[in-house]
This record gives structure tokens, sequence and C-alpha cells, in this order.
């Protein structure tokens, strides 16, 4: 082990290259319609950044490095992103997939040239048809090249014919259903089904038997046609325990291409990854130079030109064998473990080479050095099959400053993650010398992670980082979802500890924010027969959990979980001056008379504060975060977070309520819940006329919605729902008069219950 | 160096051998004591029997500890008044004489809670039960804190009517107060969670504002049953005073409750639109523990009354950081007077350190006047045997300089609070801030005493009359004969004297774990400071 661990760790500074190669000779063949004459970087003083999150942040950081002015875009609904901030001026465009918006916004900011990231406009040759039509540089391919590997079918020709192999397949323009089906047939099931243009898996499907086949094509094709605007599909032979590996490379508008070796992305979810790493574990030397060699061939073949990423599946069973899938015209989220290992900055030569530089890179150079390993944070849940989630992010820790580990990211405290976007915040990448060490610098940085304010799959990574298949490294894209139902929660014990730093934090949240001034604010439930336990009922994932304390926390309180065994709990901020202090206090000048309550008292949301909680539970002090809001609190230790919802008792007071240890049946912890189910009496609030009824036997209604009008005394009075529930019964019609507390209706009330919100998809694509 | 706002008093000392024997012997006896309260205590908040309690909480009904819960705010101390009322009375048929009161913190203000346990006979008044409600109107009243009845009674026990409906401090006398306090400006909130009967129907209808539980709470002056019997009427109790008919008729209530926690978190909205308390009328501080351990006091206190020990070793582990200014502590030593603060609160402890002589009681008279003009309250901690007795303190004139500490005590506007940690004994009593000087609080340490004079004096004061009668005729009187004659005058004495006598009998308002006397002490000064304090004025202090 050297001192370069550290710098593997630093990107973007031009000397981490090594020593730089000979330039790679000017080819004859430019690529189409670029200019073959060599040009400088320098003639590059600012870059607009045509997308959104962590990769506005880790394109504006090799700007930032080059001397580079950095202009990021944001939409109408993305005002105060945290990408804006990351470059030196942010502008408004009508949105990231408004091309004509975003081109004039470069020409009115004075850029030179467009980088356009990943997703979005990425891979649109129109959008780059414009940022050149506009006299801007295009950081990418030429647009034709962009359409020739766009269409898989072209692009598999194209490769093909320069000897890359490729999946057995079929399909195409001209193809319909039934011809589709026949190729289908004459390859053998099972076949992948997949639309012509599009990524990310968008309109995929796995078909296994015969009578599936036209299901799915007029599935895919509904759904390619939907997101992509084109419904070609085509099929292509199964790879079974399939793996995917994809090659980096790089070329120049002078034919150079060289290749920075290759990644793994096998663990994926909805055939999206979220685990890559570098060098792949699965590959032997000679297939290593086979599939990178053909992969230089593939980017020669359609003369591509800046950073691009030749995919493969290579079946699990069959390392040596190896076809092409399709190529990404773009920079990859997962190029950031390619230039852990090689030390090159894949932005910086995006930009040299749309500059008109040539490569100063030769291959031999290009030699990757130790192993990396990438894990991508989404806001997603998956305990709910890795659905998107949303909310404001109240609270982020990354794991920055540790050896060997980079983060790119774009996520900031108080920024609403909505579901309008892709759900990726941050990756999270650590090199070591070899993958183990690696594999575990990244769980170890993962365990650092924290996102308290929506759900996030850190915790899960760090589960299916450990996964003996993940450290063995047998991979296959199946492998998270066999795997997930073992993985997506965390365990047991871990649940228990954190519903107990909740409670823990609500109990902080408790005391006075200052000296006490009165022992009425000291919130351990004292009487004059000891402590009397209160009760926390939360909800946490779909569940009823109850905590009961009996004690002061920062003194030391015996805490049940579920009406679980006695733990013993103490807990501390480690700020001096935060209410969990000691209770004996130096004298203070006298204040005036405290005027909160527990309810103006709830923990407030501390946005300046650290949010960090010392929770020793019998014994073993361990480090929490935590932030609490009137309604709910979060909790996070090592990468896993939870979300303990407050339950209301059906009145707004009594959020909580405790129970004194004497009571002999209800016992300690237990609330009893009053009568349920007693049946809602609608009567008429007045003598009038029934004029309208909108609701009958078995509606479902919620508070607050009308039931029926009446008319009296030339007024209309509209009969509201007293509660949620479903209509029982209706005693009377439009045109019936009624008198004073006539029974209406009858309403059977039901107890609230948090409705989950459906899955959505994003509407935007911005995934690679 | 700076001078600080407030020059801190001086931190007492303490001369006690945590290791000595007498301190092992009193720390065990008086944990045993501990023990024994805690486990009273625990029997008590039981309430009535099990059946009583399950048949309740069939009904959907949240047992009255559970509804204390359920309205105080989350993990909030709970100051309860007199718990062990009624021990030993009515043959045990009635813990806490089947009412919880106390004092407890609502949506961030003191407020004094009362509530039924219908467990017990159906949450019906027995004459301790009027009297342990009446004395927690009397906190209300003297510390203008909000009221919140929990009503869940069937009104009078009807064996007893005449110890509880006719007189002045009868059942009536709730209702009087109800509307003196209204009349003064504290709150009455009641919640109906339970029957409401007769003369009960008069506390959610005395109230400022009321909550009804719908198809749970019946308010109405004549039940079903009378009704019947008066009229003829065939009517339900929900028809005839149920939640829907005073919700929505009668206007008798303001509020309809789904179920008890609904009503309770009606309350505490109701208490979120009080106004706010006047300002504390002394300044306080942040808190300071002691200095000294407060673990110490169950070793320092004999258990034995009649030794001697030095008084500020107690105070030292009840007053914060144990700083303690003395006032003429070389003048009639043997009562101590000083200033402290107990959980920041300003108080002039007033201590008994051995019997009362006139120079103990004009000290005493005048420390609480001075405490009085600086509106500072007043702690007293008695373990007071009497006054000195004998001709030449007569003629020295012990009983008109008793009377001037009486007249102080009785006179001073500051709030008083009082805690037996010895004995109470005589007119020591009441210039001592006894029950019947009116302190705000006044609790009991579990191996005090409190009775006129001691079980020995007294049996001997009474030997020693009889003796002189039966002499006087000329008659004997063995030794034998007087054991046998004071025997059962001692156990009288004993079983009176003990606290638990007491408490049953709302002399006290609870006996206190020594450890938990800063507490209450903290809990009630804050309470207190919740009052404005009247004018300075006494009476004429013969001279």
């Amino acid at each position: 082990m050297t001192g370069s661990v550290g710098a593997a760790a630093s990107i973007g500074v031009p000397g981490s290259l090594g020593t730089p190669g000979a330039r790679g000779a000017p080819g004859a063949r430019g690529a189409p319609g670029s200019a073959a004459s060599p040009g400088s970087l320098g003639a590059i003083g600012s870059v607009l950044v045509a997308n959104r999150g962590e990769i506005v942040v880790r394109v504006c950081r090799t700007l930032a490095s080059l001397g580079i002015r950095s202009i990021a875009v944001y939409a109408p609904d993305d005002v105060g992103a945290p990408h804006t901030a990351a470059a030196d001026l942010a502008v408004a465009v009508a949105g990231y997939l408004d091309a004509g918006s975003i081109v004039a916004a470069a020409a009115e900011s004075g850029a030179d040239a467009v980088h356009p990231g990943y997703g979005f406009l990425s891979e649109d040759a129109a959008f780059a048809r414009a940022v050149l039509g506009a006299g801007l540089l295009w950081v990418g391919p030429p647009p034709e090249v962009i359409e020739t590997m766009g269409d898989k079918i072209r692009a598999k020709q194209t490769v093909a014919a320069a000897g890359v192999p490729v999946v057995p397949g079929a399909g195409g323009h001209e193809m319909d259903d039934d011809a589709l089906a026949a190729g289908a047939l004459e390859l053998g099931l099972p076949v992948l089904v997949k639309p012509a243009a599009g990524g990310g898996g968008k309109g995929m499907r796995l078909v296994t038997a015969a009578e599936d086949l036209l299901p799915a094509f007029a599935a895919a094709r509904r759904e390619a046609e939907g997101a992509f605007g084109d419904g070609t599909l085509l099929v292509e032979r199964w790879i079974e325990r399939p793996r995917h590996v994809e090659v980096q490379v790089l070329a120049d508008a002078f034919g150079s291409v060289v290749h920075l070796g290759e990644r793994e992305c096998s663990l994926q979810r909805r055939h999206q990854k979220i685990v890559e790493e570098s060098p792949s574990p699965f590959l032997d030397g000679a297939t290593r130079a086979a599939m990178t060699r053909s992969a230089v061939d593939a980017a020669a073949a359609c003369g591509y030109v800046g950073a691009g990423t030749v995919e493969f599946v290579v079946a699990g069973d069959r390392p040596d064998a190896y076809f092409f899938v399709e190529m990404n015209t773009r920079l990859q989220v997962e190029h950031a473990v390619s230039e852990l290992v090689t030390g090159v900055d894949l932005v910086e030569w995006q930009l040299r080479v749309a500059a008109g530089e040539p490569l100063a890179l030769e291959q031999p150079a290009m030699s990757s050095r130790g192993h990396a390993v990438e894990a991508r944070v989404y806001a997603e849940d998956p305990e709910r099959g890795f659905l998107p989630s949303a909310g404001t992010v109240l609270h982020a820790e990354e794991p920055l400053g540790r050896p060997g580990v980079r983060v790119d990211s774009a996520l900031a405290g108080a920024s609403t993650v909505g579901t309008r976007y892709d759900p990726m915040l941050a990756k999270v990448v650590a090199w070591g010398v070899t993958r183990a060490e690696a594999l575990a610098r990244l769980r170890a940085a993962l365990r650092e992670t924290a996102v308290l304010g929506l759900t996030t799959n850190v915790g899960y990574l760090v589960r299916l980082l450990a996964h003996p298949d993940v450290v063995a490294g047998r991979l296959d894209t199946g492998l998270v979802d066999r795997t997930l139902a073992a993985l997506a929660a965390p365990d047991a014990a871990s649940a228990r500890d954190a519903a107990v730093a909740a409670a823990c934090r609500l109990a902080i949240g408790l005391e006075p924010a200052g000296p006490y001034l009165d022992p009425w604010e000291v919130a351990d439930g004292w009487t004059l027969a000891g402590a009397r336990p209160w009760v926390v009922a939360f909800r946490q994932g779909g569940r009823a959990v109850s905590v009961s304390v009996q004690g002061r926390v920062p003194d030391g309180a015996t805490v049940r979980v579920d009406g679980g065994p006695p733990l013993f709990v103490r807990a501390e901020t480690p700020d001096p001056g935060s209410p969990a202090g000691s209770l004996a206090r130096s004298p203070a000048g006298s204040l005036a008379r405290s005027p909160a309550g527990s309810l103006a008292r709830s923990p407030a949301w501390s946005p300046n504060g650290s949010p960090a909680l010392w929770v020793t539970i019998d014994g073993e002090r361990a480090r929490w975060l935590a932030l609490g809001g009137p309604d709910e609190i979060w909790v996070s230790r090592h990468g896993d977070a939870w979300r303990f919802v407050l339950e209301r008792s059906r009145s707004e007071g009594a959020v909580l309520a405790g129970s004194t240890g004497a009571v002999g049946s209800g016992g300690a912890g237990v609330v009893p819940s009053g009568p349920s189910g007693s049946v809602h009496r609608v009567t008429s609030p007045m003598p009038g006329v029934v004029v309208a009824v909108h609701v009958a036997a078995g509606t479902p209604v919620s508070a607050g919605q009308p039931l029926a009008v009446l008319e009296a005394m030339k007024m209309e009075h509209v009969v509201l729902a007293p509660s949620d529930g479903v209509v029982a019964e209706v005693f009377v019609r439009s045109g019936q008069s009624v008198g004073l507390d006539e029974l209406l209706a009858r309403l059977e009330p039901t107890r609230a219950e948090a409705v989950e919100t459906a899955g959505r998809d994003a509407d935007e694509r911005g995934s690679a | 160096m700076a001078q600080v706002a407030h020059a801190p008093f001086p931190v007492l000392t303490s001369r006690i051998d945590p290791a000595s024997e007498p301190f092992l012997e009193n720390a065990a006896r008086q944990r045993s004591l501990v023990a024994d309260l805690r486990a009273r205590l625990e029997r008590a908040a039981r309430g009535g029997p099990e059946d009583a309690r399950r048949r309740h909480v069939e009904r959907g009904k949240l047992l009255p500890r559970e509804r204390l819960a359920g309205l105080l705010d989350v993990a909030s101390p709970f100051l309860e008044l007199s718990p062990l009322a009624a021990t030993g009375c009515y043959g045990g048929e009635a813990p806490s004489a089947g009412i919880v009161c106390g004092v407890g913190r609502v949506s961030g203000r003191e407020c004094v809670v009362v509530v039924n346990d219908a467990t017990v006979k159906g949450g019906t008044y027995y004459p301790l039960t009027v009297k342990k409600h009446l004395r927690a109107q009397e906190v209300a009243l003297a510390n203008r804190l909000p009221c919140i009845y929990l009503v869940d009674s069937g009104g009078a026990y009807l064996p007893r009517q005449d110890e509880v409906f006719p007189d002045r401090e009868h059942f009536g006398r709730i209702f009087y107060h109800q509307a003196q306090m209204s009349k003064r400006g504290i709150a009455q909130i009641a919640a109906v969670m339970g029957s409401c009967t007769a003369g009960g129907a008069y506390v959610p209808a005395m109230s400022d504002e009321a909550v009804i539980v719908r198809g749970q709470g019946t308010v109405f002056l004549g039940g079903p049953p009378l009704v019947k019997a008066a009229t003829g009427e065939v009517v339900t109790a929900e028809e005839l005073g149920g939640g829907e008919l005073h919700a929505r008729r009668s206007g008798v209530v303001d509020h309809l409750a789904h179920d008890d926690l609904h009503a309770l978190g009606i309350v505490r909205e109701i208490v979120s639109t009080l106004a706010a308390p006047a300002p504390r009328p002394w300044d306080v501080v942040a808190a300071e523990e002691p200095a000294l351990d407060p673990a110490e006091l169950y070793g320092i206190v004999p258990t034995d009354l009649r030794v001697l020990y030095d008084v500020r070793e107690v105070i030292a582990r009840l007053v914060d950081g144990s700083r303690f200014l003395e006032f003429k502590a070389e003048y009639g030593p043997t009562l101590v007077c000083g200033f402290a603060r107990v959980w920041g609160h300003p108080v002039g402890v007033v201590a008994n350190n051995g019997v009362l002589f006139s120079e103990s009681a004009l000290k005493g008279a005048h420390f609480v006047e001075l405490c009085d003009r600086r509106c500072v309250p007043l702690l007293f901690l008695q373990n007071i045997s009497g006054f000195m007795v004998g001709a030449a303190y007569e003629a020295g004139g012990i009983a008109k300089h008793g009377a001037k500490m009486v007249t102080a005590v009785a006179c001073a506007r500051v709030p008083k609070l009082t805690v037996v940690i010895g004995g109470s004994f005589g007119a020591g009593n009441y210039s001592m801030c006894g029950r019947a000087l009116g302190p705000r609080f006044l609790w009991m340490w579990p191996g005090a005493r409190i009775s006129v004079m001691g079980g020995e004096q007294a049996a001997s004061v009474l030997a020693t009359i009889r003796r002189d009668q039966i002499e006087a005729r000329g008659g004997s009187w063995s030794g034998e004969e007087e054991e046998r004659f004071k025997d059962p005058v001692r156990a009288q004495y004993e079983e009176q004297g003990n606290p638990y006598y007491s408490t049953a009998r709302l002399w006290d308002d609870g006996v206190v774990d020594p450890l938990d006397t800063r507490r209450v002490v903290g809990l009630g000064l804050s309470a207190a400071a919740n009052a404005p304090l009247d004018d300075v004025g006494y009476g004429v202090f013969r001279m």
C-alpha cells in the first residue's frame, strides 16, 4: 500500500493522469462532420451543463479545475435545486428536455460548449445538431453516431460488420408481430423482447412461453411508443444468468480510440444498475483482451468521437462468450469507477476531444490499478420493491474525506426530492488495492452515509455489498431480485434499536431548551409512586411500534419496545448546550416563565444543529442521527434510516398517552383504544327540503365531504360527512321535506389509515 | 472580580459519617418505611376491585390513571394529592377515596385535575371523597390553577348521605368553589366520561367549558329509575342525558367526543386557549442540584423522634447547591431560619432544631415577616415537640411570643409550604404552619408523627391526673395499674399519630419519600407561583 490510495480518491487533477503517452496518431478518417484539424481546450471559456443532479456537480468540478466557467440550468419546478449551486451561474430553462430553450440559454449565457451529462438530451441527435447549429461545441459524439448507435438494430449491424460478436436476435422496422414471433421461435425461447429505441430497461420483457410472445410484443410496443415515440421491437436470445460487462472507450476526432478497461454492472434492479465495479471480477485475461479489443473496434466502426461505453452481455457459465448489446454515446453514471482505477478524468477528456485536441493517451498507460466499486444512492424503498420515494432531505451526511472514497452527489439539506426526476441522489465510490478492500471501504463509507427525510436504499446497499455472492464476485443481473427479500430490511435488532433512538429523540425534545427553570419541565414522568412510564405509539413502515419510557433519558431510563424486555437506555446529544445535558446546571439569570407545553415543545426540526444522538442501550453506546418534527421522527444509523410517524389519537390533542404502571389490567405501555366502529347518525341541522343527495349506501366518503344539500330559509346548507367512512344507509331523497334532527343517513366510520401512494414513474428520463 | 447579580449563598458542610452505625441503622429503617409507602401507593393506585376494573375497561372506558396519562403532557410530573386518602376507612372499600386528585401539566399549564374512579363504588362520594375533592379545589383556588374535572360518578354515596350532603364543607361546596373560582377567572373545565348524576350534574353545568363522550357520558338531575318513580316516564339514560342530547339540544355541554382519548384531547385544546397566568411574583434562577447527596437523608434523620440532630444536614440536602444564608444564627438557635433556593425558586427556610423557646419564636416571627416583605415563599420543616414549658418560661411570656409567631405565619401572604420531617406536636404545629395555618401544601415523611402531644407524654399527663384523683379519694394506684392505664393511651396515640392515619383523613397532602421532598417542594413552589401575592398585612402582635 502506498500513499497513492488517497490520490486515487481525487479526480480532475490533470497531473494524476500519470505519464502522458505519445499522442495517438491522427487518423486519416475523422468523424463525419467534425473538424480534422487539431483544436485546443483553451478555446472553451465556459460550458453549459444541460442536466441536473450529481452529474452537474461532477462536471462542474472538472470545469473548475480547468478554469472553465460553468453554467447550470434549472427547470421551473427545480428552482434552487442543489446542482445550481455547483456552477458559476445558473440559468432558467423551460425544462431539461426542452432543446430549444437550453440552446437559447447556452447562447445567451455566453457558453462555448454544451455538456449534456447523461439521460435527458444526452443521446438526442437533434439536440446535438441544435447545439452545433448554434455555433457551440457539443461535448459528445457527432449526431450521426448518436443516431446510428441509438438504433439498436443498426448498431448491431454496424458492429457485427466490424467483427464484433452480437447477441443472436431478430427484429427491425419491417417486422410485424408474426415475423418477430417467428424470429423468436427460431432463436429458441426464452427470448428478451426490447424496444429498438431507448434504454434503461424500459419496455424490456423476458418471454419464456410461445403464447406469451404476442401479448409481450403488444405491451412492449405500447410502452416503447409511449416512452420513446417509436414502437419498433427486437427479440434477442436470452442469456442465462447474464452478466453485464461494459467497456469504457475514448476516441478523438482523428481516429484514435483507446479503452479504459471494463466495468461490471451486473447488480441491477428492474434492469437498472445499482452497483458497478472495475475491473470485472469475472473476466479472465484473454476475454478481457478480446472484449476491450471488440469495444475499440465497435467505436471505430461507427466513427466514434468522445467518451462512450460499449455494453456486452456475458453468460454466467461462459465467461469467454460475450456479445455486443449496445453502445451508450455519452458519459455513464458509473464512469467514476473507471476514473478511479485509471486516474483519467473522463470529463476533462470529453472536453479536450470536443475542443478538437487529439488524445494524449496511449493504450498501455490506460492499464488499471487496483479495484473500484460504485454504489448508487437512490430515493427508493427496497422494502417496497424499489418504488421511488419522495420527500424533503432534512439532513444528509456523506462519507467525505475517507481514504479511497469518492462521493459524487447533489444531496443537500432541506432540498426536496420529488418523483418528477430520476431518484438517484448520489454515488459513493470506493477504491482499494484489492476488490475486497474496495468493497470493505465502500461498505464502511455507506455505513457513514445518512439521508434523513426520505427513504433511500443506502442500508440495503450495505447489506447487498456484504452478501456472500457479491463478496465472492458471483454476480448476475438476477441476484438483486433473488436476494431482495432477505436484504431489503434491516434486521429486527436494528429496527428495535431504531425505535429506541426515536423515542429518545422524542424524550430529549420534551426537555426545556435551556437550563431548568421549573421542575414541571423535567420529562421523567415523576410521581410520588415513582416514574410514570409514558408510551409513544409510532407507525413505522406500515407497522405499529409502541415504546414505553420510564425515567429521564439523559439520566438513564427503562425502555421497552412493543412490550419487550426492559432495556436500560441513556441518550445524549453531543452539543453541550442542548437540552439533554445533566440535571445539575450552573445558576443563570432569571428568565421569564416558559410557556411551552408538551405539544408546543415537540421536538423541532433543527436544520442548524447536528442531529447526532448518542444512544446507549444496555451498555452499548452508538451514534445515531435523529431528527424529530411534530409528526414524525427520522433516525439513521449505518446507512439505514427509519421514519417513525407519531400516531395521533383521533383528536389532534393527545398525541401520546402514558400509562401508570400501577394499573392492573392495562399494564405499562398499553393504551386501550376507545370503542370503534360506532355508527355516525347524520341528521338534518335544520328543518328544510332536501335538494340534493350526493351519496348512496356503500359510498365511501371522507370527513368533510358533502353528503346532501338542504334548502331552508332560502339558504342552502351542505351536510358534511362527520368522519371518514362508508355510507351505510341513506334515508332521504331529493325533494323530501325533513324536520330538525331528522335522520338523513348513517355513516360507518373508518379509522383513518395512511393510504400509501401508488408507485409513480418519473416522467422525465434522467437515468443512464 | 465583577459582582455577580446574585451573590451565591454559602455552601453548608456536613458533619455526618455515612459509615457510622446510627447512620446505617437509620438508613435501613428509612428504606423499609419508604418501601412500605411505595407498596401502599401501588395498592391504592389500582383503584376498585378487579372485576369492577374489568367491567369498566370492557365498556371501552379508560381507567382513571390512564385518563390522567392521556390528559397530562407527555412525561411530565404529576403531583398527586393525598393518594392514600381513606386508607383504613370504610372497611378499605374506597382506595384513594375513589378519586384521583393532583396538580399536573396540561398543554404546558399547571392545572388541578380531579378524576373520579368509577371502579370504586361507581365513583360515588364518600365523606373523604368530598373532602379530597374540596381540598383539590382549595389548592386550585389558592394557587390560581385551572381545574379539570374528569367526571364519572354516581354522585353522593347514599348510605352516608348525612356525612356528605348537608354541611358547609359537604357536596354543595364543590359547586360553590366552582362558581367562586370561575368568578376569579380560574378556568373550570369538565369532561363527562361516565355518569354525572343528580348534584354531580352541576360539575359540567357549572364549568366554563364541558366535553362529553358520546354513548358513554350522561348528565341528568334524576336518573331513569327516579324519573319513572316521579313521573312514570320511561326513558333510557342515553335519551335522558347522553352526549347527543346535551351537545345538540340541551347545550349542557359544549363538545362531543368519540371516546375517552378524544375527550382528553379536546380538554387539552381548551386549556391551550386559556389566558396566560400572571407573571411569577418572585424571580427564578436555573435550578442546581444540592452539593450534598440527598440520598444521605435516609441515614441522617433518626427514626427515634427523641434523638436530636442538626436540621441543617437536612436543609443542605434539599436546597439548591446546598447553599444557605442563615439568619440570626446565634440567637434562638432551636429554630433555624435562612434563605435558600429550591429548583431556582427563593425560599425562606424555617426549621426546628429543638424545642421552641421565646427567642426562637421571636426570631421565627421576625424572619417570616422578612420573607413576606421580600416576596420569598416560606418552607417550614417541622420537627417540633412543642414550646418549652415551666414557670420561668410562662413568666417570660412564651405564650405571647409563640402567639407572635403564629400571627406572623397566619398573616404572611407569601406561599407557605410545610414538610413534617419528624414530630408535629402541640402548639408547635401551629407556629410551624400546620394544616390549620393554611400552607399551600403540606407533606409528611413516613417516619413523622402528628398529635397534640407525644403518646408517652399524653399517657403520663392522663396518668398523673388519674393518680391525683385516686389519691385524693384516698385510694392507691400501683405502678402495674398505671402501666395498664397508660397502654391504651399510648396505643391510641401511636395509631392516630401515624402519618397514614393523618393522610387518610386529609390532614396532609401526602406522605412523601424523603428523597422526593426536594421535588415536591419545587413543584409546589412552581405551582404556587401561578397566584399573585396579596398585600402585606398583619394582625395585632401582642408585645
